[in-house]
C-alpha cells in the first residue's frame, strides 16, 4: 500500500499550478523521486487531453475531521489517511474538535504519532484550538501549540464568539506567524438551526439558519482584523467553509482593501443546494434558471429522493442555489482561495436519527475531486483554477513553514495524483474507505476516478 | 421501489394499482381489499404529494365514515385484525384519542405508546423503537414527533404503513384533511374555489398551517397567511413561488387579511414565543391579532371560524368567538374521527394492493 514508487512512467494531461503549465506530459518517477517532466507536443501528445488521464500535484485539504481521539468509530487518523489518499489528497490538516480537543502540545503529538504509526505516506498537519477546550472562554496555549508545529488555530465546529477574544487570538497568533481559521457563525442567530433559512426550510418546517448568521460574523471578523494589523502586521484571518454570497462580498471587499484575509469553500456548498433536503439531487448550478433565479423543485419534477436525508445535515447548512452559485463564482474569480472538504465522518448512531438531531457533517474527502470536476465539466470553473484551489491555494494559506509546496517539480519526492477523468465509479458504503458513510452521494455514479496517489514518493493509494 | 415511489410514500405498483377510480362512496363496512379504490400511497407522511383526486377520494371516504358514525353502533368490522400502534413523542389528547377512536371504530386492535413512559426515555433510538413495534406485530404506525421529518425515518424502516400524526413544524396531514372536510360541509356549495381563507397567527411554528397551505390551495382557495412578521418568517419566500406554483398571500396587515374573508382559522400562540423574543407579550398579541367579534365584522357575514385546538381563549381567539354559531371548532373534532377512519381505511387498502403481508 505504501511502497516506494520505484519506477513508473505516467502519460496524461498534467496540470501544474505551481509552474502555471497545463498540457500533455510524460512524467517519470524513480525511487520515489519525480525524475523528469516532459511536456509533449504534436504527435507525441496524440490521445492525451483534459478528458483523459489527468496528472495533478497531490491535493491539499486545509480542513478535515479525523475524529481521533474520542470518536474512533467514526474515523481514525489511519482510516482518514486512507480515505484522503483515495480522494487524491496527499496533505490533510485536521481540525482540533476531537475529544478531548487538541488544545495543548501533547494532543498534537498524539495525532502526529497516530499518523506516523499508520504507515500511510499521507501527510497529516494539525490545527490547534484557539481556546481551551474550544469553549470560547480563554486562549489555548497558542505559543506552545506553535512550538509543537500546528498549522493554524481554529475552534472549528464553533465560532470564537466573543469579539474581544477573537481580537486577542488574531493578534497573538499573528505574532506567531500563524492564521486564525475562523468558523464564521453568530450563534445567537443559529441556535437550533436545521437548514438554511428560506424557501426550502420554510416548506419543510426546518428551523432556519439565516445568511446573516454567517455574513455578520464574517464582517465582524474582518473589522477586527483591520484593527489588529495596525499593531500586528502579521495577523492573518482565514474564513473557512464560507457558504453565502453575502459573506463572499465582504471577503471580496476586504481583499480589495488589501487586508490579509483568505477564505475557502467546500465541494458541497458549491455543488449541492438546500433543495437536496427536499429530495432533489441535481447539481446546484442546474437548480438556477438562465436569469440566475432558483428553480422550484416542487413544480419541476426534480424531487426524486426521500426527503430529510440526514447525510445532508451540515454546518453551515446547504444553501440556496443562488448562494451555491455565488460560492462557485468566488472560486472561479479567486475570492475563494481554496477548496476544503470539511470531511466530517459520522457513525450511523449519530446520523441514522431524526433530522434535527443528526450530527452535522458530510463524509466528503473521497468525493471532493469528482464533485469539483463536475463543476468543471459544467463549464463553471476552469480545470486549472479548480486544481489551484485544491493545491497551491491551500498551500499558500498554510505558509512555507509547513513545507507544503504542491507542484510537479523534477528532483523532488513525487507527490501527485492520477485521475481517470472519464472513468466513473459508484459511491457506496463499500467503495468509501472512510469509516463515515454519511454521504448524500451514496448510490450515485461519479465521473472522475483516482487511479494512483503518490505522497512523498510513496504509493498512498492505487486502484490497480 | 423507484426513488419516485419511495418519496411519495406510494405502494409499489401491484395488481390493485390499475383499478379504475370509483366516484361513488366506498362501501366501508367491508375490508378495503374488496374495494376498487384508487389510493396509491402506502404511507401518509405529508400532504404535498396528494393530488386533487387523492383529496377528493379522502373526502368521499370520510363521507362514508361519517355515515358510520351516525349509526346507533358506530363501528364496522372493516379492519378487524389490523394492529394499529399509536406512538406519540409529544403530549396530545385530541389527536391521539381521535386516532384511537377512529381505529377502534374500524375494529382495529390498538396499542398506545406514550414515548415518555417507554424505553424511549432510556435513550432508545427511533429506528430501534419502530423495529420493535413492527416485531410486536403492528401493521400501521401512527406517530407524532417534535422533530420535522421524523415519520420519514420511521417509514424507512417500518414494513407497514406510517401515518404522520404531526411532526415538528412540518406537517399535520390528518388535521389539514379534517379542516378540508369541515370546510366542505360548512361552505355554501361545499366548494373552496375562490374562497378567501385566512390562517391567522403563528405560521412559523405551525405544522397545521404548512399542511393547510398545500391542501387549501389545491382545492382552489384564495389563501392568506396573517400574523406578526416574526411569526411569518420565511413564508414570503414560499409565497413568492406558491405551493407547487399555486399562489397565496402573506401579510401582517390583519385588516386587509380579514376583509371579506370566508374562513378564518386562528392558530395557537405558545408562551415560549415571548421568551425567544418573537413577541413582546401575549397582551400585545391579543390586542393586535386576537380574533374578536369586532374584527370579525370585517369578514363575510357567513364567515366560518376554525381553530385546530387547543385554544388560548382571550389570546388568539375571544371566548365568544369560539362559541359563536359561525364557529365550527367542535365540528372539526367530530370530523377528525371520520377523516382518520378514512385514512386508516385507505392506507390499509394500499398495503393490500402493494402486496404487503
Amino acid at each position: 500500500m505504501s511502497d516506494v514508487a520505484v519506477g513508473l512512467v505516467l502519460r496524461g494531461w498534467a496540470v501544474d499550478p505551481a509552474s502555471g503549465r497545463e498540457g500533455a506530459a510524460e512524467i517519470a518517477v524513480r525511487d520515489g523521486v519525480l525524475e523528469r517532466v516532459t511536456w509533449l507536443a504534436g504527435a507525441d501528445a496524440a490521445g492525451l487531453d483534459p478528458d483523459g488521464m489527468l496528472i495533478l500535484p497531490g491535493l491539499v485539504d486545509l480542513h478535515a475531521h479525523f475524529r481521533e481521539p474520542g470518536n474512533e468509530d467514526a474515523e481514525t487518523v489511519a482510516t482518514g489517511q486512507a480515505a484522503a489518499a483515495h480522494g487524491g489528497f496527499t496533505t490533510v490538516a485536521v481540525m482540533p474538535n476531537t475529544t478531548p480537543a487538541i488544545d495543548e502540545p501533547g494532543m498534537v503529538a498524539r495525532v502526529r504519532a497516530a499518523a506516523g504509526a499508520s504507515g500511510s505516506p499521507v501527510r497529516v498537519l494539525v490545527h490547534g484550538a484557539v481556546t481551551v477546550g474550544r469553549k470560547g472562554e480563554t486562549l489555548a496555549p497558542l505559543g506552545e501549540l506553535a512550538d509543537a508545529g500546528v498549522a493554524g488555530f481554529s475552534d472549528d465546529g464553533a465560532p470564537v464568539h466573543a469579539a474581544a477574544l477573537l481580537r486577542n487570538a488574531l493578534a497573538y497568533a499573528g505574532s506567531l506567524g500563524l492564521p486564525i481559521i475562523d468558523h464564521p457563525e453568530d450563534p445567537t442567530l443559529t441556535a437550533g438551526a436545521e437548514a438554511s433559512e428560506g424557501y426550502v426550510a420554510t416548506v419543510m418546517g426546518l428551523k432556519g439558519w439565516p445568511v446573516a448568521g454567517e455574513a455578520g460574523a464574517v464582517a465582524r471578523a474582518i473589522a477586527i482584523l483591520a484593527d489588529t494589523i495596525v499593531d500586528v502586521p502579521g495577523a492573518r484571518l482565514h474564513l473557512t467553509h464560507v457558504s453565502t454570497g453575502a459573506s463572499l462580498a465582504h471577503v471580496r471587499a476586504a481583499k480589495a482593501a488589501g487586508l490579509p484575509v483568505t477564505c475557502d469553500v467546500t465541494p458541497h456548498h458549491i455543488a449541492f443546494a438546500d433543495e437536496w433536503i427536499a429530495g432533489s439531487r441535481r447539481w446546484a448550478w442546474e437548480a438556477v434558471d438562465a436569469d440566475g433565479l432558483p428553480r422550484d423543485p416542487w413544480t419541476d419534477g426534480s424531487l426524486v429522493a426521500a426527503p430529510f436525508d440526514t447525510s445532508l445535515r451540515v454546518n453551515p447548512p446547504l444553501r440556496s442555489p443562488v448562494d451555491a452559485a455565488a460560492c462557485l463564482a468566488a472560486l472561479a474569480d479567486g475570492t475563494a482561495d481554496a477548496i476544503v472538504t470539511d470531511h466530517a465522518p459520522h457513525t450511523d448512531v449519530d446520523k441514522h436519527v431524526e433530522f434535527g438531531w443528526a450530527s452535522n457533517g458530510i463524509s466528503g474527502i473521497e468525493t471532493a475531486l469528482p464533485v469539483v470536476l463536475a463543476a468543471v465539466d459544467a463549464g463553471r470553473v476552469s480545470l486549472v483554477r479548480a486544481v489551484e484551489a485544491l493545491t497551491t491555494g491551500p498551500a499558500q494559506i498554510l505558509g512555507e513553514r509547513q513545507g507544503v509546496a504542491p507542484g510537479l517539480r523534477e528532483g523532488e519526492a513525487a507527490d501527485l495524483v492520477v485521475v481517470d477523468r472519464a472513468g466513473t465509479w459508484m459511491v457506496t458504503p463499500e467503495t468509501l474507505l472512510s469509516r463515515g458513510k454519511n454521504s448524500p452521494l451514496l448510490g450515485r455514479e461519479l465521473r472522475g476516478v483516482v487511479r494512483l496517489t503518490i505522497a512523498g514518493g510513496r504509493v498512498a493509494y492505487s486502484a490497480d | 421501489m423507484t426513488p419516485e415511489a419511495d418519496r411519495a410514500g406510494a405502494a409499489p405498483s401491484g395488481p390493485g394499482s390499475s383499478l379504475p377510480v370509483v366516484a361513488e362512496v366506498p362501501a366501508v363496512d367491508a375490508h378495503p381489499a374488496s374495494q376498487p379504490v384508487a389510493w396509491r400511497h402506502r404511507h401518509l407522511l405529508d400532504v404535498d404529494v396528494l393530488t386533487r383526486e387523492d383529496l377528493e377520494l379522502v373526502m368521499r371516504t370520510t363521507d362514508a365514515m361519517s355515515e358510520v358514525l351516525a349509526r346507533p353502533i358506530p363501528k364496522v368490522p372493516a379492519l378487524r385484525g389490523t394492529n394499529v400502534t399509536i406512538l406519540f413523542y409529544e403530549a396530545s389528547t385530541r389527536t391521539r384519542v381521535s386516532f384511537e377512536v377512529a381505529a377502534k371504530n374500524l375494529s382495529c386492535d390498538v396499542v398506545n405508546i406514550a414515548a415518555a413512559s417507554s424505553s424511549v426515555s432510556k435513550g432508545e433510538s427511533l429506528v430501534d423503537t419502530v423495529r420493535t413495534i413492527e416485531a410486536l406485530g403492528a401493521d400501521m404506525l401512527v406517530m407524532r414527533h417534535g422533530v420535522s421529518g421524523a415519520p420519514y425515518l420511521a417509514a424507512e424502516v417500518f414494513g407497514g404503513s406510517v401515518l404522520n400524526g404531526g411532526d415538528g413544524w412540518h406537517a399535520h396531514p390528518s388535521q389539514a384533511l379534517l379542516d378540508l372536510y369541515t370546510l366542505r360541509s360548512s361552505l355554501p356549495g361545499g366548494s373552496l374555489e375562490g374562497r378567501k381563507v385566512v390562517i391567522l397567527g403563528d405560521a412559523l411554528h405551525s405544522r397545521v398551517a404548512r399542511s393547510n397551505i398545500w391542501t387549501l390551495t389545491a382545492m382552489g382557495a384564495d389563501l392568506w397567511l396573517c400574523g406578526p412578521s416574526t411569526l411569518l418568517r420565511g413564508f414570503e419566500a414560499w409565497a413568492a413561488r406558491g405551493a407547487a406554483g399555486r399562489p397565496f398571500t402573506v401579510t401582517s396587515d390583519i385588516d386587509a387579511a380579514l376583509r371579506d374573508a370566508d374562513v378564518v382559522m386562528a392558530l395557537r400562540i405558545q408562551k415560549e414565543r415571548m421568551a425567544s423574543g418573537l413577541l413582546p407579550s401575549l397582551r400585545e398579541y391579543a390586542a393586535r391579532y386576537g380574533l374578536t367579534q369586532e374584527r370579525l365584522r370585517a369578514a363575510s357575514p357567513d364567515v366560518v371560524v376554525m381553530h385546530p385546538g387547543p385554544m388560548n381563549e382571550g389570546v388568539e381567539i375571544a371566548a365568544d368567538v369560539a362559541v359563536d354559531p359561525r364557529s365550527v371548532i367542535t365540528a372539526q373534532v367530530t370530523n377528525g374521527v371520520a377523516v382518520r377512519m378514512a385514512l386508516l381505511y385507505l392506507l390499509a387498502g394500499a398495503q393490500h394492493a402493494g402486496g404487503h403481508p
